[in-house]
């Protein structure tokens, strides 16, 4: 079976730049997972997506070295490829993408760049309005909506065209708690009900790592690590290394906890209740031995 | 300025629903109905065929309250200036160097209707049709896609750029920036601080804006399709057919004479 | 720079019974709000998006006035005081730096703010320099500040603002866009201001960097607040935490459940090892 995106060698340089943004970066994301791209700024994160995305050199000029297969499509050369509806992308500035003054023009803008029929559009904006739980605000004008509403609307709107793949560069940066946490849940739900393949930037590595199936952390345009997320977050060397995320609680607690010599334990990625149970079980050990 | 899109109200009658290019070209058939004639009597029939219009728009008092207000001040600064130029008519009497006679006043009564006729066509026009149904009509009349996504688009980030700008006064207020203060050409100079925070604002936006137009297909090349469809029913084609008979009565009118109060002034 | 000459009251902010609606809307923003913001304190201004933090702190320094109630400043009216009366005591740092930037080189900009209130010459240049020592870019005076990156713009309206030397500091949502190491330069900043006297007002949603650096949380909800008090109490509070859709941070969970091999309330991970190391050595030293 195919992947759904496949990158190789990807090399990318900006015109005028001193050095690349991304260096030799190649992974692969298997139909219908989720993956979590992290890095400190300035990484190549918001590059790679516009790559994935097909926007190189489309719409974003660059030299590029490698291949980027996406949706079984060469997505990436010198010559520019007509853009397909097979992917979608969903930008971190949730203002600057709404382009619709109500919500239903929004969501209507994207399916009729690609010629889809009036009344399917129309079944298709109930649906995606479901989905993001902003079901009943079709005639809203954009400029009325939240922060958060504008996020789901960006996401709605990016879902019009069902794409086979969906790609979320930073989506809750700007957001407050409750609106990262809609968010985490219309994704997590996109995972589960559906096959769409997901690509997700995000720093809340916490929160996002543990509905991912791969997770690739940049630093400087290259690739610091690649793999699976519950084993990747809990190296915390290689945070503090690549620096720019806050490691996962549990992982900081046992390695720091390691080093004191207090506990014997392993590593922790993720789940901070078990790090905690096992710490508190040690410790307590250790007491009643002395006695 | 409307904090929104336009001052655009949905009521549901009979005239939201026509098609924005009829609506269009009975725009201009008010304006020229309004340059035809210069007597007063006639143009206060217009007025009043427009009125009604707004009644079959269920249109109330308070959409049109600053647009009517505008004009009775207009009309009002009309009828005092007018008798300043016209001499013609019945004589009087002399107020302060001006000598004043009834085709006088009553011609600065009609150049004051005259604009009242515009700006309440122009005001009822906007408020029975949204700027997507405008946009909608100029495409079909012709306008390319890309003037008529760049029209919509500038509209629909108006209140986006008032908010931007709200912001950054208050921001600069907080620096204790003189912004808003002092004379036209201290104005002009105190306003970098608003100005350029807000011109950087538009343009990272717009450039951001122009990555997603482009994540989102507006350069697929293929088809295009459009949730609004516009179709000219009997009743447009109707109207259209009646706009156009009435212009060229009104023309034909004028040039015959007829309408006119004080000849050799338009 | 020296804090301020020292003033008559204890109290920099007195909020009594503060009601607002924007002019012209019936809808109240903020319902008989009371607070008390002594000099010296670290405040986080806590809730969910529309809870009222950012309409309440600009009653600070006069950007709105109340509807009703009062806001006293050193226990005068924010109503009766002129806007370089306000702007030389609280400075108000907005979240996003390119509201604020419009000059042509890092210098200028952090020259205006402070040439607004008067200060020429010597002293002018005197006070931007060494905002941008506090800030550390003191090698990019020079600099056009619209090639800079997210974290320095940050850095830049942090430093104009500082140059105003205020004695109340208000920095609505410091940390959002930034990565951890951007994050964490600006709150050290913000954290030595105020370790020199300094009052400080901080609105965020980051909850670590409530915990490491807030001495006091303000937790609003719906217009009003819900639960005021010290930091590492407050966060403790789960119904008003959950009601105004905060989350309790990593560090509080952990400190509260090894609470019994020693850790105090403690302000982060690194803190607590420290706390559970001393404790196990002390207990084994007793034993033997």
């Amino acid at each position: 079976m195919t992947a759904a995106i496949e990158v190789a060698g990807l090399w990318l340089a900006y015109p005028g730049a001193d050095t690349a943004a991304l260096r030799d970066v190649a992974f692969s994301v298997q139909r219908g997972e989720l993956m979590l791209i992290a890095g400190p700024s300035g990484a190549g994160k918001s590059t790679l997506c516009s790559c994935l995305r097909g926007l190189v050199p489309n719409t974003i000029v660059a030299e590029t070295r490698g291949q980027v297969k996406v949706a079984g499509r060469q997505v990436l050369g010198p010559e520019p490829v007509p853009s397909s509806d097979d992917v979608a992308l969903v930008l971190q500035d949730a203002e600057a993408q709404i382009i619709g003054m109500s919500v239903e023009d929004d969501l209507a803008f994207g399916p009729e760049n690609y010629g889809v029929p009036a009344e399917e559009i129309r079944a298709r904006i109930s649906e995606v309005l479901d989905l993001v739980g902003l079901r009943g605000l079709e005639k809203r004008d954009t400029y009325a909506l939240s922060g958060g509403q504008k996020q789901r609307l960006a996401i709605a709107s990016a879902l019009m065209i069902r794409p086979a793949i969906l790609i979320l560069d930073e989506p809750t940066s700007e957001l407050d708690p409750v609106g990262k946490a809609q968010v985490l849940e219309i994704i997590s739900n996109l995972r589960t009900e559906t096959s769409t393949t997901v690509v997700i930037v995000e720093h809340e590595i916490g929160r996002f790592a543990s509905v991912a199936d791969t997770m690739l952390l940049l630093d400087h345009g290259a690739v610091a690590a690649y793999g699976n997320p519950a084993s990747l977050v809990s190296d915390i060397e290689l945070f503090e290394r690549v620096g720019g995320e806050r490691p996962p609680p549990a992982a900081e607690l046992a390695r720091r906890m390691r080093d004191a010599r207090l506990v014997e334990c392993p590593s922790y990625g993720l789940d901070l209740g078990r790090a905690l149970a096992d710490i508190e079980r040690e410790l307590e050990s250790h007491g009643s031995c002395s006695r | 300025m409307p904090v929104g899109y336009s001052i655009y109200r949905e009521t549901g009658s009979n005239i939201h629903r026509i098609d924005p290019r009829t609506k269009l070209a009975w725009l201009l058939t008010f304006f020229v109905l309004s340059l035809c004639s210069n007597n007063p009597a006639v143009l206060a029939v217009v007025f009043l065929a427009e009125l009604a219009l707004a009644r079959i728009a269920r249109l109330k008092f308070r959409d049109l309250q600053a647009y009517l207000f505008l004009s009775l001040w207009l009309t009002i600064l009309s009828t005092v200036i007018w008798p300043a130029y016209i001499h013609q008519g019945a004589y009087l009497g002399r107020v302060w160097f001006v000598d004043v006679t009834s085709d006088g006043l009553l011609y600065g009564v009609a150049m004051g209707l005259r604009i009242t006729i515009m700006i309440v066509a122009a005001a009822e026009w906007m408020l029975t049709t949204s700027p997507q149904w405008l946009t909608a009509g100029l495409l079909k009349l012709g306008l390319p896609y890309r003037a008529g996504l760049a029209l919509s688009t500038a509209i629909r980030f108006v209140p986006f750029l008032n908010a931007e700008r709200l912001t950054i006064t208050e921001a600069q207020r907080a620096r204790c920036a003189a912004v808003g203060s002092g004379g036209p050409v201290r104005r002009v100079v105190n306003s970098a601080p608003v100005l350029v925070p807000l011109f950087s604002r538009a343009f990272l936006t717009a450039q951001s804006l122009s990555i997603a137009l482009d994540a989102r297909g507006l350069s697929s090349g293929g088809q295009r399709s459009s949730l609004i469809n516009l179709r000219l029913s009997k009743a447009d084609k109707a109207a259209l057919a009646a706009a156009v008979l009435i212009v060229a009565a009104a023309i034909a009118f004028r040039v015959l004479g007829y309408g006119v109060l004080v000849k050799g002034e338009f | 720079m020296a804090p301020a000459v020292a003033s008559f009251t204890e109290n920099v902010i007195s909020v009594r019974d503060l009601t607002f609606s924007y002019p012209g809307t019936a809808v109240p923003i903020l319902r008989k709000v009371n607070l008390e913001v002594r000099r010296g304190e670290f405040i986080a201004l806590l809730g969910s998006n529309g809870a009222g933090k950012t309409t309440l702190a600009k009653h600070f320094n006069g950007l709105h006035c109340p509807t009703s109630g009062q806001v006293l400043l050193h226990g005068r009216p924010t109503t009766e005081l002129g806007l370089r009366e306000l702007a030389k005591i609280v400075g108000y740092c907005y979240q996003n730096p390119d509201h604020q930037i419009f000059s042509s080189s890092v210098e200028n900009e952090v020259k205006f703010g402070p040439r607004n209130l008067g200060l020429t010459g010597e002293a002018l240049a005197s006070r931007v320099s060494e905002a941008l020592a506090v800030v550390g870019m003191t090698e990019f005076a020079a600099s056009n500040p619209f090639v800079l990156g997210r974290g320095r713009r940050q850095l830049l309206a942090v430093a104009s603002i500082l140059a105003m030397d205020p004695e109340l500091l208000v920095v609505d949502e410091p940390t959002t866009g930034l990565d951890l190491s951007g994050a964490q330069q600006i709150m050290r900043v913000l954290g030595r201001w105020h370790e020199e006297g300094r009052t400080m007002v901080v609105i965020t949603h980051d909850m670590d960097l409530v915990v490491e650096y807030t001495t006091r949380c303000v937790v609003m909800a719906d217009g009003q607040i819900i639960d005021d008090g010290p930091t590492q109490e407050v966060l403790r509070h789960n119904d008003t935490m959950r009601a105004a859709g905060l989350e309790e941070p990593a560090v509080v969970t952990i400190s509260d459940r090894l609470s019994r091999f020693g850790s105090a309330r403690c302000k982060s991970i690194a803190d607590v090892v420290a706390d559970v190391g001393a404790h196990m050595e002390a207990e084994h030293a007793g034993r033997l």
